[in-house]
């Protein structure tokens, strides 16, 4: 086997800025602040970072091959699976990319869905991420209080999909089923709680001044160089730049709500937990101004080529029974050509790259992940830090493997 | 903002604008396009061909660069086909450099070789990797998973391996 370059180069031996010798030194890939299973090989000159090179693939699991097997309304539920904390948000980019291609809209009240479960799903996402950074940072207590609020976003996925997390709720067409009165309730509910909620986070982070010391000034990157990179979502806001799909490239009718894009110009670790903690007030927001003026109406588009009949009607109509026989043996086709679509995760732009050939099969899917790119930044971010501030580093960043790997 | 000299067609997929270019010019458009405002690479792919190779499409690998330009918020998509064992196109990891992980990616999954590509080595697959996942003739469910019947390090004596 040759030596991979780049990857195992050592420069332990070098000399260092303080006369002692450099360190090259393997972290992870399964170290428990790693937020999944990355591997950085870090050469240290003493305790500093001298250079950061991520060896990612851990996770790998070949979503975008298994994607070529599947058929078009089958693709929904591998998508679940890469970005694992915003199923809701990866199906939307899956299902818009299909539906262009297919040159349908999706009624009102759809639309209004997929709103609140992608809002419902950056809240989920943004508070696993408080929770798992405030443990990493000592702030023990915050995985506790983060998990609670996450359990009940959890119980609204069982209640409207019947999955907890893979919900392969949004699919193309409409979603999976209307929201029943239970979770409009539970909805309403959680939006009235969860501003005390999100004040309960702030009282315990904050002004908490071990949390402030371990992030502010840490892990900095300047707008030009997030630009540069590619950098998206919470990465790019933290460092200054007004950049949200929902706003600039408003999708699924979300330029129909009133909300701030949440920026912060501290450019730091501190900075980007700003503009999650923002993101979070907005998410509720949004979700309140969604549940006042859900539109009334089917969730479903209808075409029977592509969503199968409703179940009363297989008993009296020959019609039903054919369409239900082929869209279940054979799928639907859509039209030759590629499309890109783009969707703000709770990590940044999560697209979907389609390449259609006319057949029932995708010929090429390609999914744009936020956490891929933005982990390319991590090497300006943490150069010259401590190697303990590399935690903080990674966990802003806030890098899904399952996402970066796919 | 693109000379038209470097356009071999362009068009409109499902609402996106689209340019073909021919290979060898990939760095000179992209940076062309880079001038005119396009600054970011959203993303960088490759679309096999296979079945299409001698038909319809002029090679069977489909370079894919979609670019934006955040001010004006419009996107660009540049193809390029290639063909070739391997298959070869210039790096552009110095004009975009989200471009440098995206082309190691595109090796390890279809075998394009980025000529000035620092770095070139495989990303998301192990190092001994044998083949490229992605191309349209390697099969699905073609690799021998580790410790099954098959895998035959499972059944050669500890002693012998």
């Amino acid at each position: 086997m040759s030596t991979p370059q780049g990857v195992t180069i050592s420069r332990t031996g070098e000399t260092g800025a303080f006369g002692g010798e450099l360190l090259s030194v393997n972290f992870g890939p399964h170290h428990p602040s790693t937020h999944g299973v990355l591997r950085l090989i870090v050469d240290l000159d003493g305790e500093q970072v001298r250079s950061v090179k991520p060896v990612i693939g851990y996770l790998h699991t070949g979503i975008e091959k298994q994607m070529e097997a599947l058929r078009w309304q089958q693709g929904v539920v591998v998508t679940d699976r890469h970005d694992y904390l915003s199923p809701p948000i990866n199906n939307l980019a899956y299902a818009l990319a299909v539906e262009k291609l297919l040159g349908i809209d999706v009624p009102p009240r759809a639309q209004a869905l997929r709103v609140i479960m992608s809002e419902l799903t950056r809240l989920s996402s943004h508070l696993v991420w408080m929770g798992t950074s405030g443990l990493e940072l000592g702030a023990m207590s915050m995985l506790m209080y983060c998990f609670r609020e996450r359990d009940t976003i959890l119980d609204m996925n069982e209640e409207i999909s019947g999955f907890r997390m893979h919900t392969s709720y949004i699919r193309p067409g409409g979603v999976f089923a209307d929201a029943t009165a239970r979770f409009l309730e539970m909805l309403d509910a959680f939006v009235r709680a969860m501003p005390g909620h999100v004040d309960e986070y702030e009282d315990l982070l904050t002004m908490n001044p071990i949390w402030r010391s371990r992030t502010i000034g840490i892990g900095r990157l300047s707008p030009e160089d997030a630009k540069v990179l590619g950098a998206t979502g919470p990465m790019l806001r933290g460092s200054g730049v007004a950049w949200d799909l929902r706003t600039a490239i408003p999708y699924s009718g979300y330029e129909n709500y009133d909300f701030e894009v949440a920026t912060s110009d501290l450019c730091d670790c501190y900075g980007r937990y700003l503009v999650r903690i923002k993101e979070m007030r907005e998410a509720v927001k949004i979700l309140r101004q969604a549940l006042d003026r859900l539109p009334d109406g089917p969730v479903n588009v209808d075409d029977r080529k592509i969503l199968p009949p409703p179940r009363e009607e297989l008993e009296t109509s020959m019609e039903a029974v054919i369409h239900h026989f082929k869209l279940f043996t054979e799928g639907y086709s859509v039209p030759p050509g590629d499309v890109y679509v783009a969707v703000e995760s709770g990590r940044g732009e999560n697209g979907c790259y389609v390449v259609s050939d006319g057949t029932h099969k995708p010929r090429r899917v390609k999914f744009r992940s936020a956490s891929f790119v933005n982990l390319q930044a991590l090497e300006r971010m943490a150069l010259n830090h401590m190697v303990a501030d590399m935690i903080a580093i990674i966990g802003t960043a806030d890098t899904v493997l399952g996402d970066v790997d796919r | 903002m693109i000379a038209d000299n470097l356009v071999v067609e362009r068009g409109v997929s499902a609402g996106d604008a689209w340019i073909t270019i021919d290979p060898a010019n990939i760095r000179a458009a992209l940076s062309a396009l880079k001038d005119g405002g396009y600054r970011l690479l959203v993303f960088l792919t490759c679309v096999d061909h296979l079945a299409e190779a001698s038909g319809s499409r002029p090679a069977r690998y489909e370079l894919v660069y979609e670019l934006r330009d955040m001010e004006t918020r419009e996107h660009i998509r540049v193809r390029a086909y290639i063909d070739g064992d391997p298959p070869r196109a210039d790096s552009v990891h110095d004009l975009f450099p989200p471009a440098n992980w995206e082309e190691r990616e595109t090796y390890d999954m279809f075998g394009v070789v980025f000529t000035g590509h620092p770095d070139l080595t495989r990303i998301l697959m192990p190092d001994d990797w044998v083949g490229y996942p992605l191309r349209r003739d390697y099969p699905v469910g073609g690799e021998v998973v580790e410790f099954s019947e098959e895998h035959e390090i499972w059944q050669t004596a500890p002693e012998k391996a």
